[in-house]
C-alpha cells in the first residue's frame, strides 16, 4: 500500500530517461504487468485510492481528516502510552509473583518435572545443582484488589487498585539483546520497526512540534546495552523512528543558536535548503530525501517547543515531592518519569523509557532491591499524577522487562543471597489506564514461578493487545517491504481481551 | 449424460470462443453495407459478400461446437432451446443474405439495395438476440440488468431489515447473499454446473451430480464446503479459477449452516446455538454495530457509536484554521475527537468564534479536548448542544463555576469528563454529574469537591477522581 517505488518518478525530463535504465525493478514491473497496468497505477494516486474506501461522497473530507491506512479499526480506548521498560529482567519472583511453598523448598534441587527438559543459559546451564532460592523478601497483600507485592515497592503497593498485573508473561528468547529486540520489534534480530514506530506510521502525529515517539533512557546506566534500533523505524519510512532524548540537562543538543547568531534567517535558510532538497528529490525520487526535510522542519520547530517541554521549573513543590528527590536530578529514571508525562501533556504520543541494570545474575537481593529503590516511587507517582489529571483515562501505563528471573539460584545460595538466571517461561508485567481492567491479575504460575499453569500471554499476544487499545487491529496494519506484508505481530497473536475494560 | 465423450465437451467448450467470429463479420457485412450507400465508399460493398460467407460459415461451426456443449447437461433446457433455435435461424438468414449478396437470389432489382439492408438489419437483431440468450445461460439472467441505473429495483425479493441479529433467518440473511455473490452465476436454474443449482431449497436439497452438496449437521463431508476448502490450485475447488473465492467469514457462515442450522431455511440465529465468531460475523455482514451484545464473554464493553453524517470538507478546514485538531476515531464514522492545544487563545481571540465555528459539526464530535484555554461558562453553553460527545476534557479552566456545569447536564452520552483544576467548581456540580446517566469517570482533583462530598453523595456507577 506504501509502496514508494511506485512512487519515484522524476519530474525532470531529461533524468526521466536514465532513471528508466537505472531502475531494473521498474523494467521488470512494466514489462510483466503491462503498459496499461502501470498507466492506470500512476493515475492513481494513493491518496485517492484510499478515500475511495469509504462512502464516495466523504472522499473530499478525507484529504485531512482521515487517515490515509484506513485507521483506526475500532474505537480506541487509549491515544497515547507510556512504556517503562525495565531492561535486564526483573526477577518477578522478588516484586510480585508471591510463592510461600518455596520456604519448604530452600536448597533442593528444581525438580525435573517442573523444568521439562528446558535448556538454560551457558551461564547456569552447567552448574551440578540448582538449588530452590525463596525470596528473602515479606510480601503482603495491598489494595480492594488484594494483590501480592514485596517490601522492595512499598510505593506500588499503594496503587495496586489501578494496575492490571499480567503474571503468566512469556517470550520466545532467553537472552538480553534477542529478548529486548523481540519485545520491541516482535522479532529477536534487529530490522523490524518498533511498536512506538508501528503507532506513529499508523496514527500519525498529535503534535507536530514534537516527535510522535520520544525514548529516554535513565543515565548512569549499566548492565545490557541498549542501542538504537530498539526504537528504530526498520523499513518504515525514517520519520516514525523513535527521537532519543539525551539524558541530563539538555535532552536535545545544538537546540540554542551558537554565539553571535539571532537565527532570525534561519526559516529562510531552511526554506532554500528545502527547495535545494527538493530538485534532489526531484532527480533520484528517494524517498530518504523527503524524510530528510522533514526532520529539518521538525528540528526547526523543536528549538522552540523542546526548551517548554523539558523545563520543568514551572512544576510546584508537591509534585517534585510526589515523584521522590531524584525527579529534581535531569536524567534520572524519577526526572525521566516527570518528563514523560509532560510530553504526553504536549501530545507525544508514545514515550519510552529504559531503565537498566535488572540483570541479576549475582547478589539477587541487594541488586532487586536497589533498583526498587530508583523506580518504586516515581513510578508509582506517575500513575498518581496521571491518574489525578485524568490522563490515565486514555493512557496506557506499562512496567516490565524483557523475560523474568529462575527460582533457583545461579551460583551460590545462602540464607541471605542468591543470583537469579535470565527466565523467559514465565513472568510479571502490568499495565494501567486506557481500556484495562484495574485491580486485576491475570495469568499464574506454578509453585516455582517456572511454568505458566494459567492464561499465558506471549509477547506477540501483548503487542496485538496494545494495538487493539489504539484501536487497531494488529493483522491489518501491515507494510509491504521486500515482497512480502509486515506486522508488528508477524504472523501471531491475540487479543487478550480478558484484559480490557 | 456421461455417455457424451470427452472430446466431444471438449470442443464444446470453443463454442463461446468463436461464437464471436459470426457476430464479427455479420456485423461487419451490415457495416460495409451501410457505408457502401455513400458514394465516397460505394466501392467497399464488393466486400459484403465475403463477410457474409465466412459469417454464415463460422456460425454454422459455433452451432455444431453449441450443440456439443449442450450435452454436457449444466444448461437448463428451456433458455437452451431459445438460444439454439435462435442460432440455428440466424445461421439460415446468413445464408440466405449471402445467397442475396451474390445475386443467387435473385430479387426485383429495384428493391436490391433495400433487400440487402433489410436482410442484414434483420440478422443483427437476431444476433442480438441469440447472444442475449446465450449470456444469460453463461452468466445468469439477472446479469445485464442487475446494474440497470434507471430501472425500478425488484423490490419483492428485498428482505425485512433485521435489528438485531438474533432475529436474523440464517439461510435468507446470511447464507443466500453469500450463494448469491459467489455461486449462483454459475449454479442457477439457467445455467446448472454439474447439474447443482442454488436457485431454491428444493434445488439445493437435489445437490449436484457429484455427490451431496449438503448433509445436514455434517459440513466437512457436505460437497459445498469440501469444495470451497480445497487447495486452491486443486482441480475441484470452487468457485473455480478466475472467479473470487469465498472468505474465511463466508465459510464460517456456510459451516454453520450446515453445522447448527442443519441446512434448513427458516431458523432465526437465535433459534440455534450460535458461536461468538459467527455472531460477529453476522452482525458485520448485516451492517449492525457492535455484535450482539458484546458476545458470551461480558468483558468487552462496546460502546454505542452514534451515526454522524459527513461534515463538509470546507468546514473542517475553517474548524482547522481555528486551531484545532480534528482527527477521526473511526475510519469512515465522521466521528472526530477534536483537540484545542493548551493556550491556543491568542491576546485578542475569540473563544466564542471558535466554538460557533466548531459547533457546525456538533453532532460528529465523540472527545473534545479544550484544556487550559480560558473556557467559561458561556462556552460551556455552546458546548452543552454537542449531544454525541461521549468525553469532555475541560481542565484546568480556572472561570468555570458550578452554573457553567450545570449546562451540559443534558449531555447524555457523555461517559468521561475532566474537570482537573477548576477550582471555582463545588459540590453543587456533583448533583449535575449525578444527573448525566451515562457518566462512569469524573476527574475533579483540584476542585472544591471533597472526599466527604463523595460519599455523601454516595452514587456507586459514578467514579470520581479527587
Amino acid at each position: 500500500m506504501c509502496d514508494h517505488h511506485d512512487r519515484l518518478k522524476s519530474n525532470n525530463k531529461d533524468l526521466q530517461s536514465v532513471e528508466k535504465q537505472l531502475d531494473r525493478r521498474h523494467f521488470l514491473k512494466k514489462t510483466s504487468l503491462g503498459i496499461g497496468a502501470l498507466a492506470l497505477g500512476s493515475l492513481l494516486n494513493t491518496e485517492k485510492a484510499w478515500s475511495s474506501i469509504g462512502n464516495s461522497d466523504n472522499a473530499a473530507v478525507n484529504a485531512f481528516t482521515r487517515n490515509k491506512l484506513g485507521l483506526p479499526h475500532h474505537l480506541p480506548k487509549a491515544k497515547r502510552i507510556i512504556y517503562l521498560f525495565q531492561s535486564g529482567g526483573p526477577s518477578q519472583l522478588d516484586l510480585f509473583d508471591y510463592k510461600p511453598k518455596l520456604v519448604d523448598m530452600y536448597g533442593k534441587d528444581l525438580p525435573k518435572s517442573i523444568m521439562k527438559g528446558q535448556r538454560l543459559t551457558g551461564m547456569s546451564g552447567s552448574q551440578s545443582t540448582l538449588p530452590v532460592a525463596p525470596s528473602i523478601f515479606n510480601f503482603k497483600q495491598y489494595g480492594e484488589s488484594r494483590a501480592w507485592v514485596s517490601e522492595l515497592m512499598p510505593y506500588t503497593a499503594e496503587i495496586v487498585d489501578d494496575l492490571c498485573f499480567m503474571k503468566g508473561m512469556q517470550t520466545d528468547q532467553i537472552n538480553h539483546t534477542p529478548a529486548i529486540t523481540f519485545f520491541q520489534t516482535g522479532h529477536q534480530l534487529p530490522g523490524r520497526p518498533s511498536m512506538g514506530s508501528w503507532l506513529s506510521y499508523g496514527l500519525g502525529s498529535d503534535n507536530e512540534n514534537l516527535p510522535t515517539f520520544i525514548t529516554l533512557v535513565s543515565k548512569n546506566g549499566k548492565g545490557q546495552p541498549l542501542k538504537a534500533s530498539l526504537w528504530g523505524n526498520g523499513f518504515l519510512p525514517t520519520e516514525h523512528q523513535g527521537v532519543q532524548f539525551r539524558s541530563g540537562k539538555d535532552p536535545v543538543l545544538y537546540l540554542n543558536n551558537p554565539d553571535n547568531y539571532d537565527g532570525t534567517d534561519r526559516k529562510k535558510m531552511l526554506e532554500y535548503l528545502g527547495d535545494l532538497n527538493s530538485i534532489q528529490h526531484d532527480a533520484y525520487g528517494d524517498p530518504e530525501i523527503q524524510a530528510r526535510m522533514s526532520q529539518y522542519e521538525m528540528a526547526f520547530r523543536m528549538q522552540t517547543s523542546i526548551p517548554e517541554v523539558t523545563d520543568t521549573s514551572d512544576e510546584p513543590e508537591h509534585i517534585f515531592d510526589l515523584y521522590g528527590k531524584d525527579s529534581r536530578d535531569p536524567g534520572t529514571y524519577a526526572a525521566n518519569c516527570l518528563m514523560a508525562r509532560k510530553l504526553l501533556e504536549k501530545g507525544v504520543k508514545f514515550v519510552q523509557l529504559y531503565h537498566q541494570g535488572w540483570d541479576q545474575h549475582i547478589g539477587c537481593p541487594n541488586g532487586v532491591k536497589f533498583k526498587a529503590k530508583q523506580t518504586d516511587q516515581a513510578t508509582a507517582a506517575l500513575i498518581k499524577d496521571l491518574k489525578q489529571r485524568g490522563m490515565l483515562d486514555d493512557t496506557l501505563v506499562i512496567w516490565g522487562g524483557e523475560f523474568g528471573r529462575t527460582v533457583y539460584s545461579q551460583g551460590q545460595l545462602t540464607k541471605t543471597n542468591y543470583g537469579r538466571d535470565h527466565h523467559p517461561k514465565a513472568f510479571t508485567m502490568w499495565m494501567a489506564g486506557a481500556g484495562v481492567k484495574p485491580g486485576f491479575t491475570y495469568g499464574e504460575t506454578d509453585d516455582f514461578s517456572y511454568n505458566v499453569t494459567k492464561d499465558p500471554v506471549h509477547v506477540h499476544d501483548f503487542h496485538a493487545t496494545l494495538l487493539h487499545l489504539f484501536g487497531i487491529d494488529h493483522e491489518r496494519l501491515t507494510f509491504k517491504h521486500q515482497g512480502r506484508r509486515y506486522r508488528l505481530t508477524d504472523v501471531h497473536g491475540h487479543v487478550v481481551k480478558d484484559l480490557l475494560t | 449424460m456421461n455417455d457424451v465423450p470427452d472430446f466431444v465437451l471438449f470442443l464444446g467448450r470453443f463454442h463461446p470462443l468463436v461464437v464471436h467470429l459470426p457476430i464479427g463479420f455479420l456485423i461487419f457485412a451490415f457495416v460495409l453495407e451501410i457505408l457502401g450507400r455513400k458514394k465516397k465508399y460505394n466501392v467497399i460493398t464488393a466486400a459484403t459478400p465475403l463477410a457474409l460467407l465466412l459469417g454464415f460459415l463460422s456460425a454454422v461451426v459455433a452451432c455444431i461446437l453449441g450443440y456439443m456443449l449442450s450435452l454436457s447437461g449444466d444448461y437448463e433446457e428451456a433458455a437452451l432451446d431459445n438460444h439454439f433455435w435462435f442460432g440455428v435461424f440466424t445461421s439460415a438468414i446468413a445464408l440466405i443474405a449471402w445467397l442475396i449478396s451474390i445475386e443467387k437470389i435473385k430479387l426485383p432489382k429495384k428493391n436490391k439495395v433495400k433487400a440487402n439492408i433489410s436482410v442484414l438489419t434483420l440478422i443483427v437483431i437476431l444476433l442480438s438476440i441469440t447472444g442475449h440468450y446465450g449470456a444469460n445461460l453463461t452468466h445468469g439472467s439477472d446479469y445485464l440488468t442487475k446494474y440497470f441505473p434507471f430501472g425500478k429495483k425488484d423490490t419483492s425479493k428485498e428482505l425485512v431489515k433485521v435489528e438485531k441479529v438474533e432475529d436474523a433467518v440464517v439461510f435468507n440473511h446470511l447464507v443466500q447473499p453469500i450463494l448469491e455473490d459467489k455461486c449462483i452465476s454459475c449454479h442457477s436454474k439457467s445455467k446448472k454446473k454439474g447439474g447443482l443449482s442454488f436457485q431454491d431449497s428444493l434445488s439445493i436439497a437435489k445437490g449436484g451430480k457429484h455427490g451431496a452438496t449438503v448433509i445436514a449437521g455434517k459440513a466437512l463431508e457436505s460437497e459445498m464446503i469440501k469444495r470451497v476448502l480445497l487447495d486452491p490450485e486443486h482441480e475441484d475447488f470452487m468457485p473455480p479459477e478466475g472467479k473470487t473465492p469465498l472468505t474465511e467469514e463466508e465459510i464460517a457462515i456456510l459451516t454453520y449452516w450446515i453445522d447448527n442450522v442443519h441446512a434448513n431455511h427458516t431458523s432465526t440465529v437465535a433459534s440455534v446455538e450460535t458461536p461468538e465468531n459467527v455472531l460477529h460475523i453476522a452482525s458485520s455482514m448485516l451492517g449492525l454495530k457492535g455484535g450482539a451484545h458484546g458476545g458470551h464473554h461480558g468483558s468487552t464493553s462496546d460502546v454505542v457509536l452514534p451515526k454522524a453524517t459527513a461534515a463538509n470538507p470546507s468546514t473542517l478546514e475553517d474548524i482547522k484554521a481555528e486551531g484545532f485538531t480534528i482527527r477521526e476515531l473511526v475510519f469512515d464514522s465522521n466521528l472526530f475527537e477534536v483537540v484545542l492545544p493548551p493556550y491556543t487563545k491568542k491576546p485578542g481571540d475569540d473563544l466564542n468564534a471558535k466554538l460557533e465555528k466548531l459547533s457546525k459539526i456538533k453532532d460528529n464530535i465523540i472527545w473534545l479536548y479544550i484544556e487550559n484555554n480560558n473556557l467559561n461558562d458561556d462556552h460551556l453553553k455552546t458546548i452543552s448542544s454537542f449531544k454525541n460527545l461521549q468525553k469532555l476534557v475541560i481542565n484546568r479552566n480556572g472561570n468555570i463555576t458550578d452554573n457553567g456545569i450545570a449546562t451540559i447536564e443534558n449531555l447524555n452520552s457523555l461517559n468521561s469528563l475532566n474537570v482537573y483544576g477548576n477550582s471555582k467548581l463545588s459540590k453543587a456540580s456533583l448533583d449535575t454529574f449525578s444527573k448525566i446517566n451515562t457518566l462512569k469517570n469524573v476527574y475533579a482533583s483540584g476542585t472544591g469537591i471533597t472526599q466527604k462530598d463523595i460519599e455523601v453523595l454516595n452514587k456507586k456507577d459514578l467514579n470520581i477522581v479527587l
